[in-house]
């Protein structure tokens, strides 16, 4: 590399990030050698396929059954575009979120929370529908948070109710997924929020049960599930119904709601800050159904 | 003009006068229902309030990564706040962006294991001379290392990002 002086103080001892200059040389194009010491067999060898440009195909292996024949089909991605994808969150990573301030531990945690703190990234288009809590660090966990994911394990349950938080799971189908991960872009669609769908029939089991928490199962059944985990992870339930942030804790969305305090039908005019609201019995209906 | 030719194929009642009143201005975006709500002199197609707009501003992205609240001591995640004084030291290393060490590992061509220190401000010498003894009493071997004094980085052979980062907040970075 030629090095070229355009600093124009001189008598520094240390070289400067504007005192290198590249020189034509770099910017050269690369052919295969043509001439003088490119020349002579011009870089293809010696005899055979190779300098006279006659190889067989990639993956040819001399007439031996070759690899991608030889092993069998099997459909390990068959149907992959029809399953759903959860991304993973750890109790480790929401702690840290928590710790330094990203997501607020005094507010019920949505999606929508998690996507702002950046904690997760949730890409609808590639078949993911939400988030799910995986019981890595559940050790460390010590938040009492309010919070709603798509699925979480056993152990990450019982984590965030041992700290005396709540924990829910419940469905987003893939639009109610693309509003709620991008919420202003929907608003200033000007299209009115619409209802989220219930889950599909192989779903509904899940988000039925007590033990998954979700949130179409029957809350008895959900305090039953939650002293019998207490007393299987063996630690004591400690009492909501006595804390101060009990009215936050007991915050749950409605089953057809996508946002807290914002129902269906609702139009939101970003620009001057009001929500169109209907009035017509029939829209009204359709929403509340 | 326009009012005219739709008047050709419309009666001229009273809930289709609407329509071609909303007809004229396009550009604005309606709601589609406002075409199917029939009006009635009583009761407004829409509603509009401010309260619930409350929620609406919850859900907008911060744009500013926030400070982290006080901490006396680790966190329950195992992050430690930096200290409130810089440490009487030759060198300081600056807190990330996400107020993390800026302790990165690297690995090029596969099997390259490398560790990286930026944004460090000073005496990059001494940091490195300082770096070279601790690995020196960890590991009790040598650790090459390289010093860039345009970026201010340091790069040591090999992986030592935890150490490297427990040894630091220590010192009070």
């Amino acid at each position: 590399l030629l090095v070229v002086s355009l600093n124009p103080v001189k008598g520094f001892d240390h070289a400067w990030l504007l005192d290198y200059k590249t020189n034509a040389f770099v910017f050269q194009e690369r052919r295969r050698g043509r001439g003088q010491h490119g020349g002579n067999r011009s870089g293809r060898g010696h005899k055979g396929e190779r300098q006279r440009g006659t190889r067989p195909r990639l993956g040819f292996e001399g007439g031996q059954t070759p690899f991608y024949l030889a092993i069998p089909k099997y459909g390990f991605n068959e149907g992959h575009s029809r399953r759903p994808q959860y991304q993973p969150l750890s109790l480790k990573r929401l702690q840290y979120l928590i710790d330094l301030g990203r997501v607020d531990p005094t507010q019920p945690i949505d999606l929508t929370q998690l996507v702002n703190a950046r904690g997760v990234t949730i890409q609808p288009l590639k078949r993911d529908y939400g988030v799910q809590l995986v019981d890595e660090g559940s050790d460390i966990f010590a938040a009492k948070i309010n919070i709603e994911v798509q699925r979480a394990s056993e152990g990450a349950i019982a984590a965030v109710e041992r700290n005396g938080g709540v924990i829910t799971t419940s469905f987003y189908d893939p639009i109610s997924i693309e509003i709620l991960i991008r919420p202003v872009p929907f608003f200033m669609r000007g299209q009115p929020i619409p209802k989220r769908m219930l889950p599909g029939e192989d779903m509904v089991p899940y988000y039925t049960s007590a033990e998954n928490r979700g949130y179409l199962a029957d809350p008895d059944k959900i305090q039953q599930a939650r002293l019998a985990l207490a007393q299987k992870y063996g630690y004591v339930l400690p009492d909501i119904s006595r804390d101060e942030l009990y009215h936050m804790l007991a915050m749950r969305k409605d089953v057809r709601q996508v946002f807290f305090g914002l129902s269906p039908g609702w139009v939101v005019n970003m620009a001057e800050r009001k929500i169109l609201k209907p009035t017509d019995e029939k829209l009204l209906k359709y929403y509340t159904s | 003009e326009i009012y005219s030719s739709i008047n050709q194929y419309t009666p001229n009642h009273k809930c289709f006068r609407k329509l071609v009143h909303l007809h004229k201005n396009k550009h604005i975006n309606r709601p589609y229902w406002i075409y199917f709500s029939s009006p009635q002199q009583q009761k407004p197609a829409l509603i509009e309030s401010t309260e619930e707009f409350v929620f609406v501003e919850r859900l907008i992205p911060p744009s500013r990564i926030p400070d982290p609240p006080k901490h006396a001591g680790p966190a329950p995640s195992g992050w430690t706040p930096p200290a409130e004084t810089p440490p009487p030291l030759p060198y300081m290393i600056r807190r990330s962006r996400m107020h993390n060490i800026p302790v990165y590992t690297d690995l090029t061509h596969g099997n390259r294991k490398m560790t990286l220190v930026r944004k460090v401000e000073g005496d990059i010498w001494a940091l490195e001379k300082d770096v070279k003894q601790f690995l020196q009493e960890l590991t009790g071997k040598d650790m090459p290392t390289q010093v860039n004094e345009v970026t201010m980085t340091l790069r040591i052979k090999g992986h030592f990002d935890q150490e490297l980062k427990s040894w630091l907040s220590s010192k009070g970075f």
